[in-house]
């Protein structure tokens, strides 16, 4: 079955052809989640609320962009949305008061790919907390286009597609995102 | 082509977004500029780089969304019988509060909400002294059927339960230091390695600190393990733990920060030490590390 039969029979209710149209787009989804937001629980509640739009929007996808598309337009905003509350949000239910007043809790580790590429484990924590801090200081929009790029290997026009902009514009967050990642990696470069 | 020119074209070369024409144009340039291709070779570091700093979804976490998922979708199928037996035996897990209802056999369950983060109890009992909740997750460990045909259900249910204070208050410290060795979650102990760092004048806390540096799996928490013992490397006690370290830890970035900590104490030992690592370490980055800090010690390297 090709992706359109798929959709047109989970259209129709046709369970099983739901569930096959999940699995073959829900990897890349939940790494995209994970890498905005350096945190598995909230990247299990974009997985869980993005599908589930799916489901109840479905009858809406008329066919007039890819799937993809539409897909990623559904979980990048609610992504846009998380890292807007997240930066705005500065205490969390189980908040821990200190002399300094209450503490932000950080976000929680995500644990790298296994020890067994030995390239991965000589990637210094240092070089990796300076990725990932630089990834936080970048507006909401700019680490999106910088991660759909990176780590997600969509085209500029693909992410101009998905965040409802132009190539040209998403070309310019990129520059913007990449140039911040490379003056503050400056000092690991040769 | 200008420089500057060249400098955008080679971003968009990494993305791989240039033309035939426009890639032959930024060629030409490359060959003629050392500045521009030298540049290109960052770019091509950078994106290496980049590469390793991806963040990989836990083992299990893909499976726990889609049979989460899987869960979700049948009850928007099924509004009427939300919680129906079959779901509540399939998960293991239940949702809602306080609900009672007979299946098969006589079986009442005492049930809340999933989703809690627990810090592990044995150490905790008597703790915080806020209002004890209804309990937020429920599992059952252990069911047997008896003779006359009633089923005995053993349930474990965790409550949550809130409390606030300083970081010199008895209660917050113990609290975190149960939870910065809780086995299920590496970034609830992070985060309390994190507050817990800066009170290593507290026996209690630095114990902590030394056992998680020596013992946890997660190079994370053994960072901030190190950061909080900064303070104390000249100690005997902590000087024995980083030298096992650095013969014995499998992670660069905290064998390096073993190495500065060691050489802070200026003890003739630790020339010893980095000479033993020197004959092991393959990393090139601790090697020169280790030797550029023998040399600031000056000791010759092999000789000492
Ligand atoms: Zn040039």
């Amino acid at each position: 079955m090709d992706e359109a039969a798929l959709i047109r029979a989970a259209q129709a209710g046709d369970q099983d052809a739901f569930e096959r149209l999940v699995r073959s787009y829900d990897q890349p989804v939940l790494r995209l989640a994970m890498n905005l937001l350096r945190s598995s629980e909230d990247a299990y509640d974009i997985y869980q609320e993005a599908f589930l739009r799916v489901y109840r929007n479905l009858d809406s996808f008329r066919f007039d962009c890819s799937f993809h598309t539409w897909l990623y337009r559904i979980v990048t905003n609610l992504c846009l949305d998380h890292l807007r509350k997240k930066k705005v949000r500065r205490t969390e239910p189980a908040v821990v008061e200190t002399e300094d007043g209450p503490m932000d809790r950080m976000d929680s580790v995500p644990e790298h790919r296994a020890d067994g590429d030995p390239q991965r484990r000589l990637l210094s924590a240092e070089l990796r907390g300076k990725i990932e801090e630089v990834l936080k200081a970048m507006t909401a929009r700019e680490r999106m286009v910088f991660e759909m790029r990176h780590y997600q290997g969509m085209r500029l026009r693909a992410i101009g597609d998905v965040l409802g902009t132009t190539e040209e514009a998403a070309k310019n967050c990129l520059f913007r995102a990449t140039q911040k990642m490379r003056s503050a990696l400056g000092e690991f470069l040769p | 082509m200008t420089c500057e020119e060249a400098r955008e074209s080679l971003m968009l070369l990494s993305y791989g977004e240039l033309t035939f024409d426009q890639e032959e144009t930024l060629e030409l340039h490359l060959a003629e500029c050392p500045s521009c291709a030298a540049e290109r070779l960052r770019m091509e570091r950078l994106e290496e780089m980049l590469a390793l700093g991806e963040a990989e979804p836990p083992p299990g976490l893909l499976a726990r969304c889609r049979r989460d998922l899987a869960v979700k979708i049948e009850d928007e199928n099924r509004p009427m019988r939300r919680f129906s037996p079959r779901r509540l035996w399939r998960d293991w897990f239940v949702y809602t509060p306080l609900w009672l209802r007979p299946v098969g056999a006589m079986l009442m369950l005492a049930i809340g909400f999933v989703g809690a983060q627990f810090v592990p109890a044995g150490s905790l009992a008597g703790l915080g002294g806020g209002a004890a909740a209804e309990p937020v997750m429920s599992r059952v460990r252990f069911v047997s059927p008896d003779e006359s045909g009633r089923v005995r259900v053993v349930m474990e249910e965790t409550r949550q339960r809130e409390f606030t204070g300083y970081m010199n208050d008895h209660r917050i410290r113990q609290a975190l230091l149960a939870a910065a060795s809780d086995p299920a979650d590496p970034g609830l102990r992070v985060e309390s390695m994190e507050l817990l760092k800066n009170q290593g004048q507290q026996d209690d806390v630095k114990q902590a600190l030394l056992n998680a540096l020596r013992a946890d799996v997660n190079s994370g928490v053994r960072l901030k393990a190190l950061e909080g013992l900064k303070p104390y490397s000249r100690e005997p006690e902590v000087r024995t733990v980083l030298a096992q370290v650095l013969l014995n830890d499998d992670n660069p970035g905290v064998r390096t920060q073993a190495i500065d900590l060691l050489i802070q104490s200026n003890e003739p030992e630790v020339a010893g030490i980095l000479q033993q690592l020197l004959e092991r370490e393959d990393n090139s980055y601790v090697r020169t590390r280790s030797q550029r800090a023998l040399a600031e010690m000056k000791a010759s390297v092999g000789t000492f």
